[in-house]
């Protein structure tokens, strides 16, 4: 892979998009987590790619605005990637918004993982462990190493991950385009994003059953059998209803407000 | 107390705004940063620090993975710093006041959460329009907002004592926290099935269950779904790329015949 030369234009858009990837937890919400700072960090990106094609940016906002969470540091990264894959999608029509969604949803929980290990577990038990002992003798000293080794190096990591993401991925998907393997990889990438959205359906939605049938002296647990049949089988059930209402054209709006109804009916008549 | 109680919840409100929601760094509202903060606006810096680092001591195992924000450690750490600095009392006596406060907030603010997951909705419409400032504004505006919650709570906490608002909280019907909290879990489904409706193929879709089998059988963790996955998708990737090479080749055979026929 040859080394890109970044055009003024791209160094503007990526550094833009760095500054706004610190709005990750922006309106954190529990229906699509950190989709918003998402749709903001990729705001530049779009304009400009898109520029007047009013129903492309359309649809590239939509297609940010979904389902997204990983740790903050990778983020970057992927937004860089989402930056290469929609310019390509764009100026060549190589790749198409479907593997865009596939390859966001492959990385996120791979990523959140690998970080969380990383920076949490790991960076920020040697930072406190330095920044607690100076902080003891009453020094500030303590609190700013922490911040420098825990929140600066974050900032450092996300600048180089939003252009190594761009970049990578622009000479990535240019090889794959120019070797007319195109399909190959779309196929592949959708593979490896249902793969990683059924682990992390297992791993986050649930339906809290808690319905107890009595029949005479014994009494069933409903949401035990159930799960005796397949884990999580209530999850999955609403999951894919939800998907075939998505088919047919219903609003989110109307779904999420369908849940919130079924869940106090269902608590009022105590299956919840 | 009143006045005392206005001082703390200024340092909450500060805190909150500024980690995780303008820096995403969750590193400024550790108590190591948190606790010196508040010495700094109650007017006791060295204390804050001193305490910063007891403070995060005690709370440096307790962790949130993935994606959910840990606001007990800062919540605690500032109502701790504050009873020290303003009553005098030692920091075992802070925390043990800050841990019913921290329940009574975690409980009333989860009451919202059903509440905010529904303007997602809301969010996606005003994607669409195209508007990046304006999205900006009002997604991060909203952001500033929704930690005043926890600082009228704060306030009433500390001025007037948690009694008033467990009575709040028992005076609701059970079923409503229970719906409540049963809309919450269930609400992810629909970003799920929004993402799912999207990569969704037919030829490959049974892949999703591979995934979901990993994760609730073999009870995986994502890094090494994702090798698996990887490998299967790399195998396919492989596959594909042998047959396009095959088409290829035959595609130029037979441009070649065609080619020795006009000759």
């Amino acid at each position: 892979m040859e080394k890109k030369v970044l055009t003024p234009e791209e160094k503007k858009v990526l550094k833009s998009m760095f500054f706004r990837s610190h709005l990750v937890f922006t309106s954190f919400n529990m229906v699509k987590m950190e989709a918003n700072g998402f749709t903001i960090t990729m705001a530049p990106a779009i304009e400009s790619i898109y520029k007047d094609d009013m129903e492309g940016k359309r649809e590239a906002y939509l297609r940010h605005q979904n389902f997204f969470n990983t740790h903050a540091v990778p983020f970057s990264f992927i937004a860089g990637l989402a930056y290469a894959m929609e310019k390509e999608h764009k100026e060549k029509n190589s790749i198409d918004g479907q593997t865009i969604e596939s390859i966001k949803a492959a990385l996120m929980g791979p990523t959140a993982g690998m970080f969380d290990s990383l920076f949490f577990n790991c960076l920020r038990i040697i930072a406190a462990g330095i920044g607690i002992g100076l902080c003891a003798e009453g020094s500030i000293l303590g609190t700013l190493i922490f911040i420098l080794l825990y929140g600066v190096t974050q900032s450092i990591v996300k600048y180089f991950f939003v252009n190594w993401g761009y970049v990578y991925g622009t000479s990535f998907i240019d090889m794959v385009f120019s070797s007319g393997l195109m399909g190959a990889l779309t196929k592949a990438a959708s593979v490896l994003g249902l793969i990683m959205v059924g682990a992390m359906t297992a791993q986050m939605v649930s339906v809290p059953l808690n319905w107890t049938l009595n029949v005479g002296q014994t009494s069933v647990v409903i949401g035990d059998v159930l799960n005796s049949i397949f884990p999580g089988l209530l999850g999955v059930i609403l999951l894919f209803t939800l998907v075939r209402l998505i088919k047919k054209g219903a609003r989110p709006t109307q779904l999420i407000l369908g849940i919130f109804v079924f869940a106090l009916v269902g608590a009022f008549f105590r299956i919840f | 107390m009143v006045s005392a109680a206005l001082q703390i919840c200024l340092a909450y409100y500060i805190i909150s705004i500024l980690d995780p929601y303008i820096m995403s760094w969750q590193c400024l509202n550790r108590p190591i940063v948190v606790a010196p903060l508040a010495g700094l606006i109650l007017g006791d810096f060295k204390t804050g620090i001193i305490m910063g680092a007891s403070l995060e001591s005690i709370f440096m195992g307790i962790s949130a993975i993935g994606g959910s924000i840990p606001a007990d450690a800062t919540t605690s750490s500032i109502i701790a710093v504050a009873y020290t600095i303003l009553t005098g009392a030692d920091i075992e006596a802070g925390l043990a006041i800050a841990l019913p406060i921290g329940t009574v907030m975690a409980s009333i603010a989860g009451m919202f959460t059903p509440i905010w997951a529904s303007l997602a909705a809301y969010w996606e419409k005003l994607a669409a329009e195209c508007n990046p400032p304006k999205f900006a504004f009002q997604t991060i505006g909203f952001s500033c907002l929704t930690p005043l919650i926890n600082v009228v709570i704060l306030f009433f906490a500390v001025s007037y004592g948690v009694e008033g608002l467990n009575a709040f909280l028992a005076s609701m019907p059970a079923w409503v926290m229970t719906g409540l909290g049963a809309a919450t879990s269930m609400m992810l489904a629909v970003g799920f099935a929004i993402l799912t409706s999207m990569i969704w193929n037919n030829e490959v879709g049974i892949f999703f269950f591979v995934g979901y089998v990993m994760v609730a059988y073999l009870g995986m963790a994502t890094l090494p779904i994702a090798i698996l996955g990887a490998a299967i998708a790399i195998t396919m990737f492989m596959g594909e790329k042998r047959s396009i090479d095959l088409k290829n080749s035959m595609a130029a055979s037979a441009a070649k015949t065609d080619e020795e026929d006009f000759f």
